[in-house]
């Protein structure tokens, strides 16, 4: 009797301890977000996810081995959070210390209690006045870069913005370009050590783009790096005449950093106007490009163009992937990217060589990639007036959507499309601010013309497809891997899913109501429970399995 | 900005007689009246691409009407430019004929756009069509009513027909009719689902996803079912509307319906704006 209840009292000591011990570890303030957390990725303890791709490889797969192929059906909500205004979720969430940064629709931004789905803070930024902003393809955001306590973000009418984590109030408010003509920006910054990187967009509108480099600190431009080279530069020849100045080549998507290379990689937007060319005769450089720049000067280091003098509207803004591979007995350090054009490419990252270059959909313009890392052009390339069918279509065989990359099965992992288009071609003349893009495309429909769209899981070293789960349309979801071998992964009909990385079978479903669309879910922990995180139209949803208990205050 | 209100005519097709329903819709007073790009041939050039991508689908190539209406008779009739522009930036209500809001559809592009057209137009109307729109109603009742509704009365199953006549050319309900369109319409396509027992349902599809089927069966119940709950969920390649050839109405038949169903312009009550 005396003993147990001793026994007791030791536990009851014991647990005060560990609870005192835990409240003292919460009431700590964490550290500042410091570049070498940056550097570190993901975490096998599942505590943070800070930036876009959550490593600066852009590998979208997590440490986290909680959730299973065989358990993921016991997922449950947490709890949703609903943004009450219109337009939708395009984000990555950052996660650090439990509390969710997240940017929205309408230069919206939240920071979100992790634990409950709460509200800490709201910023938003008043939009220009109705008619001012001409942004392209939605009034949307990619999500925060972070340093310090700090978050950062671009916004609608192309300023770059430094938010206080705590608080949400501005630091300091950078004009990047003038909205008024056509500039804009969606773009998650991509933070490299005391730099903020990003990138313009409004190719449709006939801008200039840029990449550029600010000052974490003060907001002060450090180097710029035009996307289309001006007069006197190299690579400026490939524009005809003057069409250099309104050319387009937008950024759209945050690049990854090599911190050894001491370089960053972006995929380029495409030319304009789009599908009428004679304006610009040339291979219209850094156009549908992957350019490696300097992270000390923006200097351009390499490029490589996969889609030279492009009249489809290819642009090359998918997410770059790095990663280092066996290839032909040989160690090589690459960049790989699943193309717009309907090839998938992974290129030597340390000089921009190709090595791969394989269709993982069905193309009609190029034969294949020739030795000299040029497309083999077919036939029927050149739309015109009358129209000419080609696949894949002016939404490509992906898109801005990320894909993810599990290094220990070697799978690179992308939601393609399988849809064929007929494009028009038409001189257009350049008006400051007005839609500029001399032609369009027209999803091909009729008999035999099945659109649809499949996650493909690819071997990098070769190209080939190991796999294939078929979505009945064409899905614009991003994806998440773990190295448990678990997928997520969304439909264009608001099924959010779980897939087998191993075999590609399905695995569970929920309906959200709602797409993902251009972006994944995130996953971490959260009081002992692996939480995964879906941005889905308008919400956010936490899920966690529903058999694995609460431990407050762990990992 | 300054805005005024202007009845705006909707399109209309076929009849002689003009029996269009306004609908009110804001067009901003700066607006010109007359389309500043007419004749202009780049204008026009631009105009036609634009032209046959995005609204060819229904218009048809030459703009003489394949599901939508022919809209190469629509200065003949009357309507303006600016009404026109109107009918563009704002699409017509409980049609499928959708707004075509700015940033992405600049002003310029809408005038480009119907430059391009009125290079089509005729100077003179076309003739008033054949057929006893009364007699036409007799056919609707016969064949017709049990799947199609015009205002309160009517079946269900087939799409709603009480603003048909502003919705589809004379053509294109004639090559429906008969049975030689190859296209179903969203929301109307032909599906059998096999439960385990064996047993059919046939309805048509409202909605789909990887793992369920939405239906209204031929007894017009909306229902969803999981496909896995099912030995087969089959798309059917013909139509859930029976062809209605030579031996089942005859061509004076036929084109005293057409004429019926052109006069249905909706002026009644507003029926649901075709399921999706």
């Amino acid at each position: 009797m005396f003993r147990r209840s001793s026994a007791r009292l030791a536990l009851v000591a014991l647990a005060a301890a560990v609870f005192a011990a835990t409240l003292a570890a919460q009431n700590a303030p964490p550290p500042l977000v410091s570049a070498q957390e940056l550097l570190d990725g993901l975490k096998a303890d599942g505590s943070r996810w800070l930036t876009f791709g959550g490593d600066y490889g852009n590998h979208r797969h997590s440490p986290l081995t909680q959730i299973t192929p065989e358990n993921v059906n016991r997922l449950v909500p947490q709890w949703v959070f609903q943004t009450d205004t219109p337009g939708r979720f395009e984000t990555t969430p950052l996660l650090r210390d439990n509390v969710l940064y997240v940017t929205g629709p309408l230069n919206l931004a939240w920071a979100i209690d992790a634990r409950t789905g709460r509200e800490i803070w709201r910023y938003k930024r008043e939009l220009p006045p109705t008619g001012g902003l001409t942004a392209c393809c939605g009034l949307v955001n990619k999500g925060f870069g972070v340093l310090g306590d700090r978050l950062f973000m671009t916004t609608l009418d192309a300023h770059l913005l430094a938010l206080d984590m705590k608080t949400g109030n501005v630091v300091w408010d950078t004009t990047m370009a003038d909205y008024s003509k056509g500039y804009a920006s969606t773009i998650a910054p991509l933070v490299v050590k005391d730099k903020v990187i990003v990138g313009v967009a409004g190719g449709e509108y006939g801008i200039r783009g840029f990449i550029a480099a600010f000052d974490a600190r003060t907001g002060k431009e450090a180097w710029r790096f035009y996307t289309i080279p001006g007069p006197g530069e190299p690579g400026n020849d490939t524009w005809a005449g003057d069409s250099w100045e309104r050319g387009g080549a937008s950024i759209w998507v945050t690049g990854a950093y090599d911190p050894d290379l001491g370089m960053v990689y972006y995929g380029i937007g495409n030319p304009g106007p789009d599908y009428h060319s004679d304006s610009r005769k040339g291979d219209n450089l850094y156009s549908d490009s992957i350019v490696a720049l300097d992270t000390e000067t923006g200097k351009l280091r390499w490029h490589y163009q996969f889609t030279p003098h492009d009249l489809h509207d290819w642009d090359a803004t998918q997410v770059p992937i790095l990663a280092d591979l066996t290839i032909a007995g040989q160690p090589r350090k690459v960049v790989m990217l699943a193309n717009r054009n309907g090839f998938f490419y992974t290129l030597d990252r340390t000089n921009g060589k190709l090595i791969v270059g394989k269709p993982f959909v069905v193309t009609t313009w190029a034969k294949e990639i020739g030795p000299d890392g040029r497309p083999v052009i077919l036939p029927g390339y050149v739309p015109d007036e009358k129209g000419q069918l080609t696949c894949p279509d002016v939404t490509g065989a992906t898109n801005f959507w990320p894909p993810s990359y599990d290094p220990s099965q070697r799978l690179f992992l992308v939601n393609a499309r399988e849809v064929c288009a007929t494009y028009y071609a038409w001189k257009q003349e350049y008006v400051p601010g007005e839609r500029y893009t001399g032609g369009a495309g027209q999803r091909a429909r009729g008999p035999g013309m099945r659109a649809y769209g499949a996650l493909r899981a690819l071997d990098p070293t070769t190209g080939e497809r190991r796999w294939e789960f078929e979505y009945i349309s064409p899905s614009t979801s991003g994806l998440l891997s773990t190295a448990s071998g678990v997928i997520f992964s969304g439909d264009a009909e608001g099924n959010f899913l779980a897939i087998d990385a191993r075999t590609g079978k399905f695995l569970w479903r929920f309906q959200m109501g709602s797409a993902l669309h251009g972006t994944s879910a995130i996953t971490y922990m959260l009081d002992g429970r692996q939480q995964v995180l879906v941005p889905a139209g308008t919400t956010l949803t936490a899920w966690a399995l529903s058999d694995v208990p609460r431990v407050p205050g762990t990992r | 900005m300054k805005w005024i209100y202007l009845a705006a005519a909707v399109l209309v097709l076929g009849a002689a007689e003009l029996v269009a329903q306004d609908v009110f819709v804001k067009i901003p007073a700066d607006l010109p009246g007359k389309n500043p790009l007419e004749g202009n041939s780049e204008a026009i050039t631009a105009g036609m691409g634009a032209y046959r991508v995005r609204c060819a689908d229904c218009h048809g190539m030459d703009a003489r009407g394949i599901r939508g209406p022919d809209i190469t008779q629509v200065w003949v009739r009357g309507r303006t430019d600016a009404a026109l522009f109107s009918t563009i930036r704002n699409g017509v209500p409980s049609t499928e004929m959708p707004a075509h809001p700015a940033p992405r559809t600049s002003d310029m592009d809408i005038w480009r756009i119907l430059a391009y057209l009125k290079t089509m137009a005729p100077a003179t109307a076309a003739g008033p069509s054949s057929g006893n729109a009364t007699a036409g109603e007799g056919v609707f009742a016969t064949n017709c009513v049990g799947c199609h509704r015009i205002g309160e009365k009517g079946g269900r199953l087939g799409p709603d027909l009480s603003r048909i006549g502003v919705a589809r050319a004379r053509a294109a309900m004639a090559r429906q009719i008969r049975g030689t369109m190859d296209d179903f319409r969203t929301g109307f396509e032909p599906v059998t689902l096999t439960a385990p027992n064996g047993q059919e349902i046939r309805g048509v599809k409202k909605n789909e996803d990887l793992f369920s089927v939405q239906i209204m069966d031929t007894r017009e119940r909306i229902q969803g079912y999981l496909r896995e709950d099912m030995r087969a969920v089959t798309n059917e390649k013909k139509s859930a509307m029976p062809a209605f050839g030579g031996d089942k109405l005859t061509d004076a038949q036929l084109d005293d319906l057409l004429t019926y169903l052109e006069s249905l312009q909706g002026t009644t009550a507003a029926p649901a704006a075709g399921n999706r």
